[in-house]
């Protein structure tokens, strides 16, 4: 077994991130005026609203997108708001309703009256745009096959107007979409769960006020976390994350310092 | 411990494997997330979208007006051999008209108008202090603006500015990449917890 640079630069991040999360230390995080934004749009949402959750990532997200999705539900759970979940990617469609279900069951939640999953729709465009003119019609079933009107949360529940507001869960382009079509045409207030590389693609908007809130990455889940008061993945990952991002930042001074050395000398890289 | 949670971490394990250098072992890993993706992606497409939107509704309540959707989808098949291929080209163009239709004029609002006018807002707070926000993205947005003006060469003004551009540029491109590190390194620590403590219960 002959080992070069890159291998000992990979052992050195596995060691760095096992021991930091072996430690089991979890560092205070302080809540970002973006995350506490969002924490205060849903805490001011009224018992019993309907709040559509739409999960548009992939499986291989899941990592990040988990801990940003489940201290999500947990908090709409508690306000006993009542989510509905839909999916734009066909990968999420799984992902989506089993966080959903299993964060239910932390708050003893029956499916089918306090929170529903509609499932995928192929074409996003369109079922944005469909659901605008009639959610029942883009999803005369749910995702266990019901039919919609035979779910009772669902009644009255029609087009966006009867929605507090869409979250998007992303991990890629998809709340755009939702804010081009969802909230461009249909006034619908969009907020979005992202992961930490989107976020700069989705400042834009927040700062235009087309997207309402947004909280980002696993550091942004800790700080959900924080803010709802109970702890999980993200929070658990904050050293790790810390004490990895140490590790990078070393590996970068100690490759420009290599590099001026060698130059210095003549030599090349 | 259950099944699933054993075949994930072993499967974790096996792609994590690609780190020392290709095996079989990752190969097979791979082959595996890919089998399974495409399964995944057919099984939800044939019971959410044909059935759900096209079969059900045709055959079982009768609705014969999808009849219009079912036939421009059977035409792209048509690609599929030479004689027929000219057929393909009706639902390529209902296609490319209708999504261009949406599209064009939602991005030209949501994109750019929306965004052109977010730049722009009042240089001072209302305590009539200069807001530093304001004015820097209005610098940023001109300075990198200018740098894309190719009609002209940078030199004096335009050249000073295209170069402020280029900083601005560089910042957006550090912080993006930045971001993105963040995000990888938090898909790594999710698979390391998941590891640590669902398949070797290590950490609660």
């Amino acid at each position: 077994m002959r080992l070069e640079a890159r291998h000992y630069t990979f052992i050195g991040l596995a060691v760095t991130v096992v021991a930091a999360m072996l430690v089991g230390f979890q560092p205070d995080v302080t809540p970002s005026p973006d995350t506490l934004r969002m924490y205060e749009y849903i805490d001011s949402l009224p018992e019993g609203s309907i709040v559509m959750l739409s999960f548009d990532h992939e499986a291989s997200s899941l990592p990040e997108i988990r801990p940003l999705a489940v201290a999500l539900l947990r908090h709409i759970y508690s306000k006993n708001l009542r989510p509905v979940g839909v999916a734009l990617l066909a990968e999420g469609t799984g992902v989506g309703y089993g966080l959903m279900r299993q964060v239910a069951r932390e708050y003893d939640k029956k499916y089918g009256e306090d929170y529903v999953y509609l499932g995928f729709r192929p074409q996003y465009i369109a079922a944005i745009l469909s659901m605008g003119e009639s959610v029942p019609a883009t999803f005369p079933e749910d995702y266990l096959g019901r039919p919609y009107t035979e779910l009772p949360m669902l009644v009255g529940v029609n087009t966006y107007d009867d929605v507090a507001g869409v979250i998007s869960v992303a991990d890629g382009s998809f709340t755009n979409h939702w804010i081009e079509y969802g909230h461009g045409r249909y006034g619908v207030r969009v907020s979005a769960f992202v992961t930490a590389a989107m976020v700069t693609t989705y400042d834009p908007y927040l700062a235009s006020g087309q997207l309402h809130a947004m909280v980002g990455g696993l550091r942004g889940a800790a700080e959900y976390e924080k803010l709802i008061g109970i702890g999980g993945s993200g929070a658990r990952g904050m050293l790790a994350q810390t004490c990895s991002h140490l590790y990078v930042i070393l590996l970068i001074i100690i490759g420009n310092v290599v590099y001026f050395r060698s130059r210095r000398k003549g030599g090349g890289v | 411990m259950d099944v699933a949670t054993f075949v994930a971490g072993v499967l974790t394990l096996a792609i994590f494997s690609f780190l020392y250098r290709d095996n079989p072992v990752y190969k097979m890993a791979e082959s595996l997330l890919i089998g399974i993706s495409i399964g995944y992606v057919l099984v939800i497409t044939w019971t959410n979208s044909l059935m759900a939107l096209l079969f059900n509704p045709l055959f079982n309540d009768g609705r014969l007006w999808l009849l219009v959707p079912f036939a421009l989808g059977l035409l792209m098949f048509g690609r599929f051999h030479r004689s027929t291929v000219n057929f393909s080209r009706i639902p390529i163009a209902v296609l490319i008209g209708s999504g261009a239709g949406v599209a064009i004029p939602a991005m030209l609002n949501e994109r750019t108008l929306k965004q052109m006018s977010a730049t722009v807002g009042p240089l001072t707070t209302e305590s009539g202090f200069p807001d530093i926000s304001v004015i820097v993205v209005i610098l940023g947005v001109l300075c990198t603006i200018s740098y894309f003006y190719f009609s002209r060469e940078h030199r004096g003004v335009l050249g000073k500015s295209a170069r402020v551009g280029t900083w601005f540029l560089m910042i957006f491109f550090g912080t993006t990449f930045g971001y993105t590190v963040m995000s990888r390194m938090s898909t790594f620590i999710g698979r390391v917890e998941f590891l640590l403590s669902d398949f070797l219960k290590l950490t609660n």
